[in-house]
């Protein structure tokens, strides 16, 4: 009975051995195969990383590199897809191996950061002159650290206002006549709240849904928070004062409960309350939250303007983020890497990319022609023709270098206060004083 | 005396069937609390994502997709995972019982000069946390030239981990020393002790440690990420994140990609458990 | 002398076969874990940043570590207060399931695999759906508590409850640690029970006098083990507080995420192995105690 098990298990690992050996002897043939091809027609091969291996975004990259793969014969790309954030920790690894790959997909955040450390190449020689003006401005500084570039944007996101039209009816206000102000959407809001004994059904409007109150803070102020000139945090000021005090007066008629209640309900990236009709006016990503109306939400008649003014003429400001295509540092090839990255960055990739995955690109050509593209719904257009438009007030806010992990001092103060813990003015200093130490040090 | 012994051994048994009653009960609404998350996941891979995006969440799905499972499957090549994964989980379980088994004797049943120093540092090895190391590590395995192969995730497995030897030592110096003094003066090696007296004694434990590695290997995730870059040497659990997305994700085949890797982890443990029944081990009986 | 001499080769004899056991350990030990391991500690005397830089600088880091940064003590604090509650609570509680699944009741088989589920469960889905099972309003945590009668808190959004929150998520998976001292109650004889039995011991007095010294080993092992990993507390918070931000008012910045940020976030790689070196240094007291207290209550079966 026992050598019959010992027996088993034996031939199952065996069997699974040779298995696991077979497939790796045949791809040591494909590898050679790929060597010799290298030896007579130069063909490069990329390795390019991303994190897009869901079943809508895979299928629209692969297409992309196919495309380039077809239109030339020196340089063939593999794509390999690895899991959101994980992928920069394996990068990081391979960087500091000296084994990276030839092009992958970062924060745009963090470029300069990464430049300053040795972790990506710097690419300003093998870059057309005047390709800066394809991109729009505040991406393309992003990518660029002491006047070189390190980086090329691939996509961005921004923030805009959207609204529930039927339920701006059914609260008697006009349905084609967004909120302009902060002070109109307070308005409006508790015009919208329906509310009975305690519990809503709908919430007119929370400042800390989809976006924070940093955000309320650069809507204010028209800047982040630091000053990349002076190098310095920028975080008093009266109006960043205002900010964080109107946002939480606008918190306190809901009260504790309902704004912790509601943010669990809904943090945890499934149900959206704009598109369960629990929320009349959010302020969110054109692609996040057009998408989900679009798929999940067919009912729900909604309009899309810029993000509200603090006062008349204070400017419709707003956030946004992205990703770029950059060469780790070490890697092989940088030149033909590059090929690709114009490629990929090319108006005709972005446009393709745009329209695929209703995704703001960086190249202001590819955006353009995405707005009008017939793929496109005419709400589509709508949305993503005011996502572009909206790029005028966006604000990037990168990493400054000296003190990159800025934002894990300034949050908790901003809680804090938020919290009932300390005021406005306190919260501010305090977070001010906090950067200023980390980026002295 | 014999009508009274009776009455006597009559009042335990009703005392035993009704502690037992209470006990039953006690378990099966833990089980209802334990069961509830698992019921979640499941009720979410057999939704659709509208249903999964409506507010408020239903406990009860409304429209029961199955066809999520097959789904699930075909979007990655995860019968070839499910053999890497294999391959791995199983020399794992062999190389971990196998070592840790052989060294902890080692610690456990032999005096030598040190010990404690050396027990000391075992313990100390488990007291970095593992990505102050991983970096190293990874440049180590890549100087080897054995990056984008399995061996940095299975030749470390034979020469054991501080966790299973200490655990395996506690259990092995449970048992009485009589047992093996006896061999010893019969003649027998410190191996023979270990191989035939100490080993199946410790069926229980032995068992707790393939179970253990079993999950480890099976569950493991960063380590065959950061070494693995072809994806025809993914593990399953590398598989199931291509349902998580950056602007969203797949529950319902994040959920179904998610229980059916469990399968084999549960059935596995039911199997293992006879290993656990009451009065299994024969120390008492062998030691009589 | 020549049979003293003898005597000695013996016990010299002895000794060598404890290395040749521990062998595969060593070489382990010397191949792959000593490297990196060393590697850190002179790291933390550098501003080491993982791609490009590794000057010497001393003490620095450790100097900004006690002097100039709050989130060390705050994260520190958080840290102690989790392992604190949940090592005795997780242990505690495993040694009473186990004592429960070692009953003959029907089904145990069922019930054993139940309450063993949860600790196989893994990866981010388990944490988010815990933030479900959270939820003030809508969580099942708190429909059951007003069941009762009780009006739960927000948990994971109010800063004095996301510890015990996530403390309460510790104990759902102990699951792990009651398959150990289920294994170990298999070697208490079972002629033990019966003599007890017999003498008309209650269960209670069964379990205080017969099984619980039995499986001291166990709890020992089990205590050093979880105080360590306490110690390393990170995954839950960094899920659950989306990017690692470390929950409300930094309840939830514990001293690993901490690291994590300072690691990866920052690059100030010398400054996270630094930081880690501290942690080595409290826990290896603390196991060190844990090493000395132990022959007080720990009952080997086997001797010494």
């Amino acid at each position: 009975m026992k050598i019959k098990e010992a027996v088993l298990a034996l031939v199952l690992m065996a069997v699974l051995f040779l298995a696991a050996c077979s497939t790796d002897a045949g791809e040591e043939t494909a590898g050679t195969n790929a060597d010799e091809g290298n030896d007579s027609g130069d063909v490069i091969e990329l390795d390019f990383w991303t994190f897009w291996g869901s079943e809508t975004r895979k299928p629209v990259i692969d297409k992309i590199i196919e495309d380039f793969n077809n239109s030339q014969d020196e340089i063939r790309v593999k794509h390999t897809h690895l899991p959101w954030g994980d992928i920069w920790t394996k990068n990081l690894a391979a960087v500091a191996a000296g084994d990276p790959p030839d092009v992958i997909i970062n924060d745009i955040n963090t470029v300069k950061q990464r430049a300053v450390n040795n972790q990506v190449e710097n690419i300003t020689e093998y870059l057309d002159e005047g390709m800066e003006s394809e991109f729009y401005p505040e991406l393309w500084n992003a990518a660029v650290y002491e006047d070189d570039i390190y980086a090329v944007p691939f996509n961005t996101d921004t923030r805009i206002f959207f609204w529930n039209k039927d339920m701006f009816e059914a609260a008697g206000l006009d349905p084609e006549q967004p909120p302009a102000t902060w002070a109109e959407l307070e308005e409006y809001a508790e015009l919208l709240d329906d509310e009975d004994g305690g519990r809503y059904h709908t919430i007119g409007f929370l400042p800390n849904y989809g976006i924070s109150q940093d955000i309320w803070m650069m809507n204010a102020t028209g800047q982040g928070f630091w000053d990349f000139e002076t190098s310095e945090p920028t975080l008093e000021s009266d109006k960043a004062v205002e900010a964080l005090n109107w946002a939480r007066d606008f918190e306190s008629r809901y009260g504790l409960n309902v704004i912790q209640g509601f943010e669990a309900d809904f943090g945890n990236q499934q149900a959206n309350p704009f598109v369960a009709g629990k929320l009349a006016m959010a302020i969110h990503t054109p692609t996040g939250m057009y998408t989900q109306l679009r798929d999940y939400g067919e009912d729900i008649n909604f309009g899309v303007a810029p993000f509200p003014e603090m006062e008349e003429g204070n400017g419709h400001t707003t956030w946004g983020g992205g990703f770029v295509a950059e060469v780790p540092y070490g890697a092989e090839n940088p030149e033909a890497s590059v090929e690709f990255i114009k490629y990929l960055t090319g108006p005709e990739a972005q446009e393709y990319w745009a329209v695929m995955n209703f995704d703001n690109v960086a190249n202001v050509e590819g955006a353009e022609a995405a707005a009008q593209s017939d793929e496109l719904s005419e709400k589509g257009q709508e949305v993503y023709q005011l996502a572009i438009d909206n790029m005028d007030n966006t604000i990037l806010t990168p990493y400054p270098v000296e003190a990159p992990d800025m934002m894990s001092l300034i949050n908790p103060e901003l809680e804090k206060f938020r919290l009932g813990d300390q005021s406005a003015e306190q919260a501010l200093e305090n977070a001010q004083s906090a950067v200023e130490d980390l980026a002295g040090n | 005396m014999s009508i009274w012994n009776k009455s006597y051994y009559e009042s335990v048994k009703v005392k035993k069937r009704m502690s037992n009653t209470i006990i039953f009960i006690v378990l099966l609404a833990g089980s209802v609390l334990l069961l509830s998350p698992i019921w979640w996941m499941f009720a979410t891979s057999v939704k659709d994502m509208q249903e999964i995006m409506a507010f408020p969440p239903t406990f009860w799905p409304n429209d029961w997709y199955w066809i999520n499972y097959p789904e699930t499957l075909k979007a990655a090549p995860f019968i070839r995972y499910t053999f890497n994964t294999l391959f791995l989980t199983m020399i794992a379980v062999f190389a971990n019982t196998l070592a840790n088994s052989f060294i902890a004797y080692g610690f456990a049943k032999i005096r030598f000069k040190g010990r404690e120093v050396f027990f000391a540092i075992l313990l100390a090895t488990m007291m970095l946390p593992a990505f102050v190391t991983m970096i190293p590590h990874y440049v180590m395995f890549a100087k080897l030239g054995w990056l984008n192969t399995y061996l940095p995730l299975i030749i470390p497995q034979f020469f054991g981990g501080a966790f299973f030897i200490f655990l395996l030592r506690q259990f092995f110096r449970t048992i009485p020393n009589e047992l093996t003094e006896a061999a010893k003066i019969d003649g027998a090696s410190h191996f023979y002790i270990w191989a035939r007296i100490i080993l199946p004694l410790s069926k229980p434990a032995i068992a707790t440690v393939a179970i253990f590695t079993f999950n480890g290997a099976w569950n493991d995730f960063i380590g065959p990420l950061l070494y693995l870059n072809d994806e025809s040497l993914y593990t399953l659990q590398i598989g199931l994140q291509v349902f998580r997305g950056q602007v969203s994700t797949q529950w319902n085949y994040l959920m179904a990609g998610s229980l059916m890797v469990l399968l084999p982890v549960i059935i596995l443990f039911f199997i293992f458990q006879r290993y656990f029944i009451e009065g299994m081990n024969l120390t008492a009986g062998s030691k009589g | 002398m020549k049979k003293k001499k003898r005597g000695l080769t013996l016990e010299q004899k002895e000794g060598l076969q404890g290395y040749i056991f521990i062998l595969p350990w060593l070489f382990g030990l010397v191949a792959f874990t000593a490297g990196p391991l060393l590697f850190s500690l002179a790291a933390s005397f550098t501003n080491y940043n993982i791609t490009s830089r590794m000057d010497f600088i001393g003490f620095d880091n450790y100097i900004r570590m006690f002097s100039s940064d709050s989130l060390f003590w705050i994260s520190l604090g958080n840290t102690l207060y989790f392992v604190v509650f949940s090592v005795p609570l997780t242990t505690i509680g495993a040694v009473l399931i186990s004592v429960l699944m070692n009953q003959k009741v029907p089904g145990m088989r069922v019930f054993r695999t139940i309450y063993y589920l949860p600790a196989v469960l893994s990866g981010v889905g388990v944490y988010l759906l815990w933030m479900q099972l959270l939820s003030p309003n809508t969580g099942l945590v708190n429909t059951i508590l007003s069941w009762v009668g009780i009006q739960g808190p927000a948990w994971l959004f109010d800063p004095n409850w996301t510890k015990p929150a996530i403390i309460f998520m510790s104990l759902w998976k102990v699951g792990g640690s009651m398959l150990l001292y289920l294994a170990s109650m298999q070697g208490v004889p079972q002629s033990l029970y019966e003599a007890a039995e017999i003498d008309g011991a209650n269960p209670f007095r069964r379990f205080w006098h017969i099984t619980l010294p039995m499986i001291t080993p166990i709890i020992f092992f089990d205590v050093v083990t979880s105080t360590i990993g306490g110690f390393q507390v990170f995954q839950e918070a960094y899920v659950m507080t989306e990017s690692g931000e470390g929950g409300p008012a930094n309840s939830l910045v514990f001293f690993n995420l901490h690291m994590w940020n300072k690691a990866f976030v920052a690059f100030d790689m010398g400054y996270a192995m630094g930081m880690s070196w501290i942690l080595f240094i409290i826990v290896f007291i603390l196991t060190f105690i844990n090493l000395k207290l132990a022959p007080r209550w720990v009952h080997y079966e086997g001797g010494k």
